[in-house]
C-alpha cells in the first residue's frame, strides 16, 4: 500500500521488508538495486520482487534486473511524499537503469505527498 | 497548423518542416524536430550559395520518411536550372537527412552548402502557450559533431548534428565546400540526436529492438484484416486509417517495446488514458495488441497516491502523460495528470471488451490487482457527493482540468439556456461507463478472478445505478437524458450527442430507446454528416465550436455502436455513411472534429480551425464503422454477424478477423436487413 508513514529512507525499507507481500507489485519479477549516494559515502538496498512476494537486504548477489539511483537525501524525500518521483526522473535527479517496468510498480510505493486529502463535495 | 507543412513522425518523435525541408520556427510556431514533448531542433535551413531553394516537389514515401526535390534560388521561374537538391529525411531516433546534389551541366561547379542548425529547446506547452525559458544555453564543437545544449538545475537536454561529409562546424551550424563534376553529384548524410539524459537508457533499448520501418508497417497491414467492398472510398478510407493508425502507435518508456495509440499530431504524441483507450476499443477487431499495450501500460502508471496537484487517487486511470521540461518542473501537472473521470471505468469496459474478442484470460488475472483499485476508485473516489454518481471537481484549480470529461472545454457542459453549472458535476456518459464497467467487472470477477461475491455485488450496484440513473437524468418532457447533474443534483437540461454514448453503456430503459434515438437522428443532433455534440437550438450552439456544435468522427462511431446495441441497425448504418462520406472529402483521412453545418447548406464537411490530424480516435472511427456496419459481436468462441449496411454498399467483406476463434471473415450484402453470414478458416 502506497501511504506508508515512512519518514526515511530505513523506515521504507523496514516496512517494505516485514510486510513481506506488496500488492501492487504483483506483476514484478526480479531485483532491483537501490544505489544512493551521500557525499562520499554510498549505500545499496536490495528488493527482490517475485509476484509481489517482497524481500528486502543490504547487500546482495548477482546482477540486478532494475537499478535505482540517486542521492540519499533525495531518496528521503521520496519516501516522504515530500517530492515526485517521476518529476525526479524527468528532473534528471533519479535514475533508473534496466527493467524499467520493475520501477514503474516499484515508484507507486512511494506515499501521498504531505497535505493532499481525499476530496467530498464542498 | 498550415496544412502545407510536411510532417514525420515515429512514436512521440516528430518532424514538421516547409516544402523544402526547411525549420525556421518562431515561439509559438509548431514546426520543427520534436521528441519527448521537446522541441530539439528550431532551425534548420539549407542554402547553397548563400540561396535559399525552392521546392519542386514533395513525395511523403511513409508516415516516417519523405523526399524533397529542389532547386536553388527563391523566385518562381526555374525552368534553366542547372543543380538540382533532393533532401531525403527519415525520423527514427531524431532524424536522418540524406542530401544530394545533382549537377546537370557540362561543367564543373564549385558550391558552398550551408546548414542552419539550432534549437531554443521549448517544452511543447511552451509552443502552444508561447512562454518564456529559465535554462541556459551552450553549443559544443567536437569532433564532427556540433552539439547544441541546455540546462536548468539538473534537467538537461541535447541535440547532436553531425555529418558525414567533412564541414567547418561553427556554433550555427556547418558549411561544406564542395565541387562536382559535370553530370557528377555529391551527397552527405546528416544526422541529428535528441538526448534526453534520464531517459536514453530507452531510447538506446528502442532503437536495439528496431527492425526496419519499412517491414514494421508491411507486417502491421499484412496482419491487419482485409476489406472488401464496391463503394471503392471505403477501401481507401480503410487503408488510411490503418496506416496513420501505425504512425501514431507510441512506446512509452514503460511498455517494454509494446505500442499503444497516442492521442494525436503534434500537440498530442503521448500517453493519454481517454484516447488510448477508445483508440484501442475500436481497433479491437482489426488489431487487438494495441489494446493489451494499452491495459498494461494505464495499469502500471495507475494512481497509487492522493496527490491534489496532480488531481491523482489510488486507482484512477491517468489522463495524460508529459516528459518536458514544464513538466519536470512542476509548471504543469502531467507527470502524469489524472484529472479525468471516464477513464477508470472505461478501463475497465476495454480490459472486458478485451477478453471477449481474444480470450486472453492471462492479462486479466495479471491486471486484477488493478481492475479491482479501478472498480474501487468509482465508489470510493469518483462519488463526490455520496449519492452513487460519478462526479468530478478538480483539486488543483490553477493547471488542472475543469472539465474531466471528454468534452473537456470550459463552456462544454451548460443548460439549455446557456448557463453553466458549478462543480462538481456528473455528466451523463460518465454514470454509462460506470453501469458498464460494473456489470462488465462482474463477469470478470465470476469468470476469471472467481469471486461471486464481488460479481453479485457490482451487479446490485449496476441494476440500482441505473434505475436511479433513468429517474434523475431524464428530461421528462422532450424525453431524453440531461447532458449532467449540478452540485444541486438538479439537471442541466442541454441536449448532446451523449445520449449515444448511454445507449452504448446500455444504462439506457428500454422503454426510453426509442425516444433518445430520435433525438439523434433528428434534425436538431443530426447534420446529415453526423451527430452534433451540441443541439443546434441550445443557447451555446455553435456549429463550429469545439464541442458544442462540431460533429466528432470519434463520437458518433461509439453513437452508431450505441444505437446499434438497441437494435437501431438502419439508424447506425446511416451515421455511418454520413462520417464515412465526410471522411471522402478529407482524402481518407478524418480531422479531429468538423463543423455542424446542415450538410444540405455547404455540400461538404467544414474542418475545425485547429483540429488536429491525424488523430488516433478519429483514425479509429471508420474501424468501428466496419465493425457496426457488420455487427460483428463475440459469443463465447464464435463471431456473430449481423449486418446492416447503407445505401451505397452493396457489399462488405471483413477477411481474416483475428480472434480467439482463430480467424474469420465476415460478409454483409444489399442494403438494411439484407442477409449476413460468417465463415471460419
Amino acid at each position: 500500500m502506497a501511504a506508508m508513514a515512512a519518514t526515511t529512507t530505513e523506515e521504507f525499507f523496514d516496512a517494505l521488508g516485514r510486510q513481506g507481500h506488496e500488492p501492487l507489485m504483483s506483476r514484478g519479477n526480479g531485483t532491483i538495486r537501490v544505489e544512493l549516494t551521500d557525499g562520499k559515502k554510498s549505500e545499496r538496498w536490495f528488493v527482490k520482487v517475485s509476484r509481489g512476494d517482497v524481500e528486502v537486504a543490504r547487500t546482495g548477489r548477482g546482477e540486478a534486473d532494475c537499478v535505482v539511483r540517486g542521492t540519499r537525501e533525495l531518496f528521503d524525500r521520496l519516501v516522504s511524499g515530500r517530492t515526485n518521483p517521476v518529476v525526479a526522473l524527468l528532473r534528471g535527479d533519479l535514475w533508473f537503469e534496466g527493467d524499467y517496468n520493475l520501477a514503474i510498480l516499484f515508484q507507486r510505493l512511494f506515499p501521498d505527498p504531505p497535505r493532499s486529502r481525499k476530496k467530498t463535495a464542498s | 497548423m498550415s496544412d502545407d507543412l510536411v510532417k514525420i513522425l515515429d512514436g512521440n518523435t516528430f518532424v514538421v518542416s516547409d516544402q523544402a525541408g526547411d525549420i525556421e520556427a518562431s515561439r509559438d510556431d509548431p514546426t520543427g524536430l520534436f521528441s519527448y514533448d521537446t522541441r530539439f531542433i528550431s532551425t534548420w535551413v539549407l542554402t547553397i550559395n548563400g540561396e535559399r531553394l525552392n521546392p519542386l516537389s514533395v513525395d511523403d514515401l511513409q508516415y516516417f520518411e519523405t523526399r524533397f526535390f529542389l532547386v536553388p534560388g527563391t523566385g518562381t521561374v526555374y525552368i534553366d536550372a542547372k543543380l538540382s537538391v533532393i533532401r531525403r529525411r527519415e525520423v527514427g531516433m531524431g532524424f536522418h537527412e540524406e542530401l544530394t546534389i545533382l549537377n546537370h551541366s557540362d561543367k564543373p561547379v564549385r558550391l558552398t552548402v550551408r546548414l542552419d542548425a539550432g534549437s531554443d529547446f521549448a517544452d511543447l506547452f511552451e509552443v502552444k502557450d508561447d512562454l518564456r525559458k529559465k535554462g541556459k544555453y551552450s553549443t559544443e564543437i567536437k569532433g564532427r559533431e556540433l552539439r547544441l545544449r541546455y540546462q536548468r538545475e539538473e534537467f538537461r537536454r541535447q541535440t547532436t548534428v553531425s555529418a558525414s561529409q567533412r564541414a567547418r562546424i561553427d556554433s550555427k551550424g556547418m558549411t561544406f565546400t564542395c565541387r562536382i563534376e559535370p553530370h557528377g553529384e555529391w551527397t552527405t548524410d546528416l544526422d541529428v540526436v535528441p538526448v534526453v539524459a534520464a531517459l536514453e537508457d530507452v531510447a538506446q533499448a528502442r532503437a536495439a529492438r528496431r527492425i526496419s520501418m519499412q517491414r514494421n508497417l508491411e507486417r502491421w497491414l499484412a496482419q491487419a484484416p482485409r476489406v472488401e467492398c464496391d463503394w471503392e472510398p471505403l477501401r481507401r478510407i480503410y487503408q488510411r486509417s490503418l496506416v496513420d493508425l501505425a504512425a501514431l502507435r507510441f512506446s512509452p518508456p514503460i511498455a517494454g517495446g509494446r505500442s499503444l495509440p497516442a492521442a494525436g499530431l503534434p500537440w498530442f504524441m503521448t500517453m493519454f488514458g481517454r484516447d488510448s483507450i477508445f483508440t484501442s476499443l475500436q481497433a479491437l477487431p482489426f488489431v487487438p495488441e494495441l489494446a493489451a499495450t494499452t491495459l498494461l501500460a494505464l495499469g502500471d502508471w495507475q494512481g497509487s497516491r492522493v496527490d491534489d496537484f496532480r488531481d491523482e487517487d489510488p486507482g484512477r486511470i491517468l489522463h495524460e502523460m508529459r516528459y518536458g521540461e514544464m513538466t519536470a518542473f512542476e509548471e504543469r501537472p502531467h507527470s502524469p495528470y489524472y484529472g479525468c473521470a471516464d477513464a477508470t471505468p472505461l478501463y475497465i469496459v476495454l480490459l472486458d471488451e478485451y477478453e471477449r474478442w481474444t480470450g486472453d484470460r492471462k492479462l486479466v488475472r495479471d491486471l486484477e490487482i488493478e481492475a479491482r483499485a479501478a472498480l474501487n476508485w468509482i465508489d470510493e473516489y469518483a462519488d463526490l457527493r455520496g449519492d452513487g454518481y460519478v462526479w468530478y471537481k478538480r483539486r488543483n484549480e490553477k493547471t488542472g482540468l475543469e472539465n474531466q470529461c471528454w468534452k473537456d472545454s470550459w463552456d462544454s457542459i451548460s443548460y439549455r439556456d446557456g448557463r453553466l453549472p458549478g462543480f462538481p458535476r456528473a455528466t451523463c456518459e460518465l454514470q454509462g461507463y460506470a453501469y458498464d464497467a460494473k456489470l462488465r467487472g462482474a463477469r470478470l470477477a465470476r469468470s476469471v478472478w472467481k469471486d461471486p461475491d464481488l460479481a453479485d455485488r457490482l451487479e446490485k450496484d449496476a441494476a440500482d445505478l441505473k434505475r436511479r440513473f433513468n429517474r434523475d437524468f431524464w428530461v421528462a418532457d422532450d424525453e431524453y437524458f440531461a447532458l449532467a447533474l449540478d452540485p444541486d443534483g438538479n439537471q442541466v437540461d442541454a441536449l448532446g450527442s451523449n445520449n449515444g454514448h448511454l445507449l452504448w453503456s446500455g444504462i439506457v430503459d428500454k422503454s426510453k430507446a426509442k425516444a433518445v434515438a430520435r433525438h439523434l437522428m433528428g434534425s436538431k443532433l443530426f447534420s446529415g454528416w453526423g451527430v452534433r455534440t451540441l443541439a443546434e437550438g441550445e443557447a451555446r450552439y455553435n456549429p463550429i465550436g469545439y464541442h458544442v456544435g462540431t460533429v466528432w468522427p470519434f463520437d458518433n462511431s461509439f453513437v452508431a455502436w450505441g444505437l446499434r446495441r438497441y437494435g437501431f441497425k438502419e439508424e447506425a448504418a446511416r451515421i455511418a455513411l454520413g462520417i464515412l462520406e465526410a471522411a471522402d472529402f478529407f482524402d481518407g483521412r478524418l480531422p479531429e472534429a468538423f463543423g455542424g453545418s446542415e450538410r444540405s447548406q455547404t455540400k461538404y464537411p467544414v474542418q475545425y480551425p485547429t483540429a488536429c490530424s491525424p488523430q488516433a480516435w478519429s483514425t479509429g472511427a471508420p474501424l468501428l464503422f466496419l465493425r457496426t456496419m457488420l455487427g460483428i459481436e463475440p459469443h463465447g468462441d464464435h463471431l456473430a454477424v449481423d449486418p446492416a449496411l447503407p445505401r451505397r454498399i452493396g457489399h462488405l467483406e471483413l477477411l481474416d478477423i483475428p480472434g480467439r476463434w482463430g480467424r474469420i471473415d465476415a460478409f454483409g450484402r444489399g442494403r438494411v436487413n439484407a442477409g449476413g453470414r460468417s465463415s471460419r478458416r
